[in-house]
């Protein structure tokens, strides 16, 4: 064997190798994107279950949530609605102390015995009749006996006519009147106390909107 | 010689089919696996087992969800508590107006 085709076969085999390099280089690229292929569509399959489960489990996860972000709802709703019934009421007991320290006579910018012949007034009013027994606690029935003439006055000058009787009894109240008619048929609760239950119950809503708590 | 170099050839064909083939058997077994697996979930879900972890996986995540709603409220609670001085006179005034008769 000559030189020449010594060289020629040397890169026969050569080609001949590259070739078969090749060949088996191509199938496993081939198989390679089969596996990559067939790992995507495992994927898509997993995926595709877990959406299906989480469709047949939906209502029972939703029922989860419900219960437990339901609770913290009602719970924060109870603390803001305490919070609001906290501020509302500390204006009422201020209210309270306020009137307390006016039927005491400790307000001085108030004129109580005023107050309570403006209270006799209105309930004899409300009450219709002209015999009317009035009920005070101890200080106001003082205050009263002492000027009944220009508290029958009065009554008199703004219902027309009316008798008014004390009752020596004294009521546990902070101040203010309850008034009867003569067979007691008829009472006019006119307490600071009723009165206060009465307008908070009424304008409860206004307060808290002055408030700026709602 | 030639007869050798065509052997080589047929040998490397043979073997590249081979790796397709058997790449194209682990395909088929994996998605025949993965068919499998999600249809014993499907099934076990529809009967209402394998759940615990999608139902322990909401619980944490509508708990983490609770105590933020719950700190919200709280913190609008305690400024709701903060009312302004003038605000309260205010209150306090419109109250005494309505309960001291005219």
């Amino acid at each position: 064997m000559n030189e020449g085709s010594i060289e020629l076969e040397a890169k026969l085999i050569e080609r001949i190798v590259e070739r078969r390099n090749e060949i088996v280089s191509r199938a496993e690229e081939r198989a390679e994107a089969i596996l990559k292929a067939a790992e995507k569509d495992c994927e898509r399959i997993r995926a595709e279950s877990e959406k299906q489960i989480l469709n047949i489990v939906g209502s029972e996860l939703r029922a989860v949530r419900d219960r437990i972000v339901g609770r913290s709802e009602l719970e924060g709703r109870k603390l803001l609605m305490e919070a609001r019934d906290e501020v509302s009421s500390s204006v009422f007991e201020e209210v309270e102390k306020r009137l307390r320290q006016m039927a005491e006579g400790q307000d001085k910018s108030i004129n109580f015995g005023e107050v309570l012949i403006k209270l006799i007034i209105e309930a004899a009013s409300a009450m219709g009749g002209d015999e009317f027994i009035v009920e005070a606690n101890g200080r106001d029935l003082k205050y009263l006996g002492e000027n009944l003439k220009q508290i029958k006055a009065r009554v008199k000058k703004a219902l027309g006519e009316g008798s008014i009787r004390l009752d020596s009894k004294p009521i546990p109240t902070m101040g203010g009147v309850v008034i009867r008619n003569n067979d007691g048929t008829k009472i006019y609760y006119n307490t600071l106390e009723g009165r206060l239950k009465s307008v908070r119950s009424r304008i409860e809503a206004e307060v808290a909107k002055t408030l700026g708590v709602i | 010689m030639g007869e050798r170099l065509q052997k080589l050839l047929d040998g490397a064909e043979s073997e590249a089919e081979s790796k397709v083939t058997e790449a194209q058997r682990r395909a088929e077994e994996m998605i025949s696996k993965a068919r499998t697996e999600a249809e014993n979930k499907r099934a076990r879900a529809q009967r209402g087992h394998g759940i615990d972890d999608l139902i322990q996986a909401e619980e944490e995540k509508a708990k983490k969800d609770a105590a933020k709603i719950l700190k919200e409220y709280r913190k609008k609670a305690d400024e709701t508590k903060k009312v302004p001085e003038d605000r309260f006179k205010e209150a306090v005034d419109l109250v005494l107006k309505e309960v001291l008769p005219r």
